[in-house]
């Protein structure tokens, strides 16, 4: 009884937010990631590694997917912002990866991506490649259509790797831009 | 005599008619909007409710839009392993008092060849396009987000 009067009275002179406790650290998610390289917006080789010390925010997508695509970049790209007004931006490193090569080739990728204001690396490669890595990371995705005019049906899970470029955690394509801030502030 | 009983009786019908006609609403949208995306995308998604406050049923089947080539109706559809799909839809009909939703993630309407890429802030007509309906042509605006989260 005495030490939770003496605890109580700690918090009071310290301040209500240091007596909060710690946020669970995020489970490392080994069944699924690991490193790979493909292609990026420059036509260079871009590996994860390259992001290592950086959280990533990685996603995969397309850019003549016109409803969910364009939405997801736009909250990683709001994600961002937030993390840039904490001064941590730097420390964060979105990557979107296409399905679809054919179209987005590293020259298109160039000129759609500066638009969302988020430093995001855009990678593209061979249909081989890019289905190896979507495979790592359980991602699932189809091609269907005329020659001409083709979508794909596919998972659209966000994946946040700490700055070892392990798993930690997946989000739904809407995920809540907050909870992302918060959980890439665990792995700074 | 006779003349006053007709006379009121004819504007008692008037009224009636007035009023059955004020009563049948209309097919209206609202909260049209489209998303902002980069200038070289090749697509762009708009978003709208469809409301049929009229005594009939109506079929929507289209749109089209002067800075877009084609216009389809589209659905992006969720399979239970969070696998997501686009879909064409052929048409949606509402019954009186029925609506509909087109929003991010469902029924969207789908602008292909697009001869310019209107940037945000910027207030495009699309017409919406009827088997039994003339067309309707409204304001939608260029948005970053979705205005209804």
């Amino acid at each position: 009884m005495q030490l939770l009067a003496r605890f109580l009275t700690l918090c009071w002179f310290v301040g209500l937010a240091a007596c909060e406790p710690a946020p669970p650290d995020l489970p490392v998610n080994d069944r699924l990631g690991g490193d790979f390289t493909l292609t990026d917006q420059d036509g260079r080789p871009w590996g994860l590694g390259d992001a290592r010390g950086r959280v990533v925010i990685l996603f995969f997508g397309y850019t003549h997917c016109p409803d969910i695509c364009p939405a997801t970049l736009a909250r990683v790209a709001q994600v961002q912002r937030h993390l840039r007004e904490q001064g941590a931006a730097g420390a964060v490193q979105p990557v979107f990866i296409t399905f679809d090569p054919q179209r987005d080739t590293a020259q298109h990728l160039k000129a759609y991506l500066p638009w969302f204001k988020a430093d995001i690396i855009g990678l593209t490669g061979s249909d081989a490649d890019i289905r190896a890595v979507a495979q790592r990371y359980g991602v699932v995705f189809l091609k269907s259509g005329a020659a001409d005019r083709y979508d794909f049906t596919h998972s659209d899970f966000i994946y946040l790797l700490d700055a070892q470029g392990r798993v930690r955690k997946l989000y739904p394509a809407d995920f809540n831009i907050d909870e992302v801030v918060n959980d890439v502030q665990t792995l700074l | 005599m006779m003349f006053k009983h007709f006379s009121e009786s004819l504007s008692a019908l008037a009224l009636l008619a007035l009023a059955s006609t004020a009563h049948a609403g209309e097919v209206t949208v609202s909260g049209a909007w489209l998303r902002a995306v980069p200038p070289v995308s090749p697509t762009m998604a708009g978003y709208f409710e469809l409301n049929n406050d009229s005594d009939s049923a109506v079929t929507l089947n289209g749109a089209s839009a002067d800075f877009a080539g084609m216009a389809m109706l589209h659905g992006t559809e969720t399979k239970a392993d969070g696998q997501r799909s686009m879909t064409h839809v052929d048409a949606v009909t509402l019954k009186p008092g029925e609506s509909v939703t087109f929003a991010p993630g469902g029924k969207h309407l789908m602008l292909m060849k697009l001869s310019t890429v209107p940037p945000s802030g910027e207030v495009r007509d699309i017409c919406l396009t009827f088997t039994d309906h003339d067309d309707l042509c409204v304001p939608f605006q260029v948005r970053h987000n979705d205005p209804n989260r």
